[in-house]
């Protein structure tokens, strides 16, 4: 795992265990997440709010040390790409952060929110097409905004907008804890790693840090405090 | 971590066989020979001695019993002796090689589920199991009991809690396995929800009075009366 830093750009080579292969694969872009709303130094803005302020992702890319492969360069950028005016579809593409690392890969066709709101519009007559578009793009903003049972009760937008530095950290505690106390238990099968990592994992997330917070506490307010950054910038690039 | 399995492959042809084979002889040596006047009744023996399942799956016989018969039988009791032998992965491998041939069964898949979920991790195939056995076991406990487990891993605890809710109003007085998880993972969820200490602890009560030797139980208890630490560390 290569890390940014400004002044002088260097890469970390850190080993991790991880239950399944789909996490494992799928940590990278949680970390890549983590990378895009880390503010600089001397509160420098991050890579996402140079993109949402101005559009520019070139711009917001920039300071990217030249080590970082262009693999990585391309993840950064579809990140950054601007959210679609209708469903956000990309955020199945997201790693949700920690509370959907181990979330084994679904898409649209799992999605049973989205295909009971579907099959409720297909089901409903209505006066015109264009009374049929404006219902369906209103579904679209409720899916967009609602909290979603398969990203452990975040909405979609937050799942889009992705972590923020707290998180970052509370995951990389949370991921060092999980590895040193299952570095000497054996499991059946990749199933039964992830059923017990991931029972760890819904305790952690609802147990009061020393603030008095739960993780799910401070990750949901962080990620809307991202959401409400990038309506903010958005809203003043706007003419 | 460390797999007692690397990952959940799919034995070699040789290799499965001779696990059939094993279970053939499991067979044969409890003297069942299957035939075509006694096949409905060993199926029925072997893998659903108890109600409600045996119910079901003699529905399920009566349903499709012209595609039915001596082989699909024979399957059933080697599943069975699979399922006796907690091999895992064999009984994954038995339900996708032996049984893609016949019409789905609810109750089989929600047998087979769990050990679909915890070989191979796929998760999605065994929540459409389970969802499939819900819509066509109405009273059954067991399907919303798993949903509810499987909403819980997702992080979707109001989504558990309802499934816990259907489950609790389903399961049957006597059956104390069931029952008693039910009433304690809806205790934990009800607490992970929104801290509420006492209908909490008034389910794992109840989970302890169905089944008083439940350690988790016990110990949910203590903490839910103390400091509850959820996390191992």
């Amino acid at each position: 795992m290569g890390t940014v830093v400004n002044d002088q750009p260097r890469v970390e080579v850190r080993t991790r265990s991880y239950p399944t292969r789909a996490s494992a694969e799928r940590s990278p872009l949680m970390e890549f997440e983590f990378a895009v709303n880390q503010r600089g130094n001397k509160g420098k803005p991050s890579m996402a709010e140079i993109a949402w302020s101005t559009g520019d992702i070139r711009l917001a890319l920039a300071d990217l040390p030249p080590i970082v492969p262009p693999r990585v360069r391309r993840e950064f950028q579809r990140l950054l790409l601007p959210w679609p005016p209708g469903r956000y579809v990309e955020a199945y593409r997201r790693s949700g952060g920690i509370l959907n690392l181990f979330t084994p890969p679904w898409d649209e066709k799992q999605d049973e929110v989205w295909n009971k709101l579907l099959a409720e519009w297909k089901a409903k007559t209505f006066a015109d097409d264009s009374t049929k578009r404006a219902a369906l793009s209103e579904l679209e903003q409720q899916w967009n905004d609602t909290p979603h049972p398969f990203f452990a009760g975040l909405t979609p937008a937050q799942v889009m907008v992705g972590g923020g530095p707290q998180e970052a950290k509370l995951a990389e505690e949370f991921l060092t804890q999980v590895e040193r106390n299952f570095a000497k238990r054996e499991f059946v099968g990749e199933g039964d790693a992830l059923i017990k990592t991931l029972m760890v994992l819904r305790g952690w997330q609802v147990e009061p840090q020393r603030n008095g917070q739960t993780p799910m506490q401070i990750i949901t307010a962080e990620r809307n405090e991202l959401l409400t950054h990038r309506a903010r910038a958005l809203a003043v690039r706007k003419p | 971590m460390k797999f007692k399995r690397k990952t959940h492959e799919q034995s070699t042809p040789a290799g499965y066989r001779q696990g059939i084979r094993q279970a053939d002889e499991v067979i044969a040596k409890n003297d069942v020979e299957i035939r075509p006047d006694n096949w409905q009744q060993l199926a029925l023996d072997w893998f659903s001695p108890h109600e409600p399942d045996r119910s079901e799956l003699a529905r399920y016989i009566a349903t499709h019993q012209d595609r039915l018969g001596v082989a699909w039988a024979r399957e059933i009791l080697r599943l069975q002796v699979f399922f006796e032998a907690q091999d895992y992965d064999r009984i994954v491998e038995h339900y996708d090689r032996a049984f893609r041939v016949y019409s789905r069964c609810a109750l089989v898949e929600l047998w087979v589920a769990g050990y679909i979920m915890r070989t191979s991790g796929d998760f999605w195939r065994a929540r459409q199991m389970y969802l499939n056995a819900a819509a066509e076991l109405p009273f059954f406990a067991k399907p919303h009991y798993e949903l509810g487990f499987m909403s819980y891993l997702l992080g979707d605890f109001p989504g558990a809690l309802d499934q816990f809710d259907q489950a609790a109003a389903r399961v049957a007085d006597d059956d104390v396995e069931l029952g008693s998880r039910i009433f304690y993972n809806r205790g934990l969820v009800r607490f992970a929800l929104g801290g509420d200490r006492q209908a909490a602890i008034a389910d794992v009560e109840t989970a302890l009075r169905r089944k008083p030797d439940y350690p988790q139980a016990k110990e949910a208890l203590r903490a839910f009366r103390g400091k509850l630490r959820w996390v191992p560390w």
